[in-house]
């Protein structure tokens, strides 16, 4: 067997043995060499050097992997059938963390495939270092299929597309743009989390009936949630049955025990019945600053390589989010707005949340609810339509977490959901960091404890 | 009567008067795409159907000689575990022995490995069930292969590329995967010393006497 280090065939290059499509096959031998052979259900790329195993059972080959560290693998080419060998050495298990989190999700998704939902669970990912990789001589591999796209072609006109962005709301219009149009994907979001909270609220949708903007996830919450707290991709390629991994199923149950009154949930927009889902933090220095989520109808759709070419965009997108320079104004310009007319509409806000109805219908809760009430009562006391991100940075009743995209983040939020549920406000960009809120009919502001 | 494994889907008996062990199917037969009956026998041996061949009861030998999958490994003397994929498995009539064929050129380092140490571990799985055997040995050795062994693999393709297409694996795949030079075919022997219920679940391993 060759050596995996330096030699003509590397780890990454048969990472589609890797995909869980077709079973490994695992051989490992007792101290007194009894060798023992088993299926193997899930091979986990961790980088160059190294693969995880999946410890589900304290089973032979466990046993024996303790007290004999070396294990050989055949893997299978799912297109071609083409077969490999490698070598590998046993370092650790880790039950806890990126790589456990990253492997669980992925058992979830395999184990229903196959299914085995109520036998696979994680107990471990024992890691280990590949010593060598051979292409098992002889066999009639099939043709490799033509791929639909160079998805390194891709990463690099996405990114391309990225530098010239002005603001963080051209920054997710592109990326989702670039998402479609490049990388072929029909459903998307992206999130980015509250500071004070952790939660992630979508602020960018693609693909979906329903925008979802506003909508929340917790952390540790399916695979967005999960690949926030982890900071690590989060990739299912089957559809899972396990609920741990379902959005669309939550109700807002939670939110309505919280503050109490009418519902405050913004519906999830993700598929119903996702076979593949892939979500990639986006991370601004070591900050994390988003989660890019993709998902779609089509089994296996998502692979390592969709995998890293996504959290390359993501890499660029963090990196952008974090220089982009502070939307400051300079002075606000007059407003020429006409004149609201008609029966006026009621906005509510709950001071408890800082939600905001108009008419009875739920708009916005958290920081960009603060920011409209704000908004609507300069509005309706003071006259006033034009207004800056600098001024709200500094007002003390909006409680704006640390990071200057926060303010952004929130004002995409808002002016989204305005433009999606309300027709008599809506919020238009003057210029660099001021904006107008544009009022069409007359409003009634009431405030409840 | 012992139950030794009692994954959903097959159940390894033994009886502690006898001490035979058979496999039987508790009806559950198909994961997720699975398909037709197994129809596993429910008693055989020496005071039902024929006499055992290699040691084992007449329902393992039927499993192993059905579309399964077969996967191999040995270890060599510094004990290094090899591992290979089989094509098929005989088991003479008369045989104290189980013969398994392999390709010579995908699997030179595990011939050479029981060449030298005698050990062989035979993993038998149904991909449409995951009913899964393992039997080990401690004398095997590496034989010519007959005209017969080049038959028999070629129905044991035939078999497993059936059963695949249970579970949605497309003929060519198949074949594929088991492509091999009828020219360069070995038969590895070896008498089941052990055999273990390899079916995934908390029992996959537990021993028991043949």
């Amino acid at each position: 067997m060759s050596s995996a280090i330096g030699a003509s065939l590397t780890l990454d290059a048969i990472r589609a043995c890797l995909e869980g499509a077709v079973p490994a096959t695992i051989a490992t031998c007792a101290p007194d060499g009894t060798p023992n052979v088993s299926l193997l259900s899930q091979v986990h790329y961790v980088d160059p050097d190294h693969v995880a195993l999946s410890y589900q059972f304290f089973n032979k080959t466990r046993a024996n992997i303790l007290a004999n560290p070396i294990a050989v693998l055949q893997l299978i080419d799912p297109p071609t059938a083409a077969q490999y060998r490698m070598e590998l050495s046993y370092l650790r298990t880790e039950t806890s963390g990126p790589l456990f989190e990253s492997m669980k999700a992925k058992l979830a998704g395999i184990a229903s495939h196959v299914g085995m939902q109520d036998v696979f669970r994680l107990l471990g990912a024992d890691l280990y270092r590949v010593t060598a990789i051979e292409a098992v001589p002889g066999g009639a591999p099939l043709p490799a299929p033509v791929a639909p796209r160079s998805l390194l072609s891709a990463t690099r006109r996405a990114c391309e597309a990225l530098r010239g962005c002005a603001d963080l709301t051209e920054l997710l219009d592109h990326s989702l743009c670039a998402l479609r149009g490049l990388f072929g994907v029909e459903h998307a979001l992206i999130l980015m989390p509250d500071a004070a909270t952790g939660r992630l609220f979508t602020v960018a949708a693609l693909g979906y009936d329903s925008s979802g903007v506003g909508s929340e996830v917790a952390p540790g919450e399916g695979v967005i949630g999960v690949a926030a707290r982890e900071r690590v991709p989060i990739r299912i390629t089957h559809m899972t049955s396990d609920v741990a991994y379902s959005l669309t199923a939550r109700d807002g149950a939670e939110d309505a025990g919280l503050t109490g009154g009418p519902a405050r949930e913004i519906p999830f927009p993700g598929l119903e019945r996702p076979h593949s889902q892939l979500a990639v933090p986006i991370l601004a220095g070591r900050r994390l600053a988003g989660v890019l989520f993709v998902e779609s109808r089509q089994e296996m759709r998502f692979t390592y390589d969709d995998e890293d070419a996504l959290a390359t965009l993501a890499a660029q997108l963090g990196a952008l989010m974090q220089s982009l320079p502070p939307a400051e104004e300079v002075a606000p310009v007059p407003a020429a707005c006409p004149e609201a007319g008609g029966a006026p509409v009621v906005v509510r806000h709950y001071a408890a949340d800082d939600s905001v109805f108009v008419d009875h219908d739920y708009l916005i809760k958290g920081v960009a609810g603060a920011i409209l009430w704000k908004l609507v009562r300069d509005h309706t006391t003071l006259g006033r339509t034009d207004f800056t991100n600098r001024e709200l940075r500094l007002a003390p009743d909006i409680p704006l977490p640390d990071f200057a995209e926060n303010l952004e983040a929130r004002l995409i939020l808002l002016q989204r959901r305005l433009e999606e549920r309300c027709g008599v406000l809506r919020i238009e960009k003057t210029g660099r960091g001021r904006f107008r809120l544009v009022v069409t009919k007359p409003l009634l502001l009431q405030e409840t404890a | 009567m012992c139950v030794f494994a009692a994954a959903t889907r097959l159940l390894v008996v033994w009886n502690r008067t006898t001490g035979e062990a058979f496999v039987a199917n508790d009806g559950q037969r198909g994961g997720q795409r699975g398909g037709q009956k197994s129809g596993w026998p429910d008693r055989t041996g020496p005071d039902g159907g024929r006499p055992a061949r290699a040691g084992l009861s007449e329902a393992i030998l039927h499993f192993l000689e059905r579309g399964v999958s077969l996967v191999v490994s040995s270890s060599d003397r510094a004990n290094r575990p090899r591992v290979g994929r089989a094509l098929a498995v005989q088991v003479p009539a008369d045989g104290a022995w189980i013969g398994v064929c392999l390709d010579r050129t995908a699997n030179a380092a595990l011939l050479a490995a029981v060449a030298e140490t005698g050990r062989f571990a035979l993993a038998a799985t149904e991909p449409s069930t995951h009913l899964s055997i393992q039997l080990t040995g401690e004398d095997a050795t590496v034989t010519a292969a007959d005209a017969e062994t080049t038959i028999l693999a070629a129905r044991h393709v035939d078999a497993f590329a059936a059963e695949l297409a249970l579970i949605g694996y497309g003929d060519a795949f198949t074949r594929a995967l088991m492509a091999h030079d009828p020219a360069t075919l070995a038969m590895v022997r070896f008498r089941p010393s052990r055999l273990y219920d390899q079916t995934p679940g908390p029992k996959a391993g537990t021993a028991v006497p043949p």
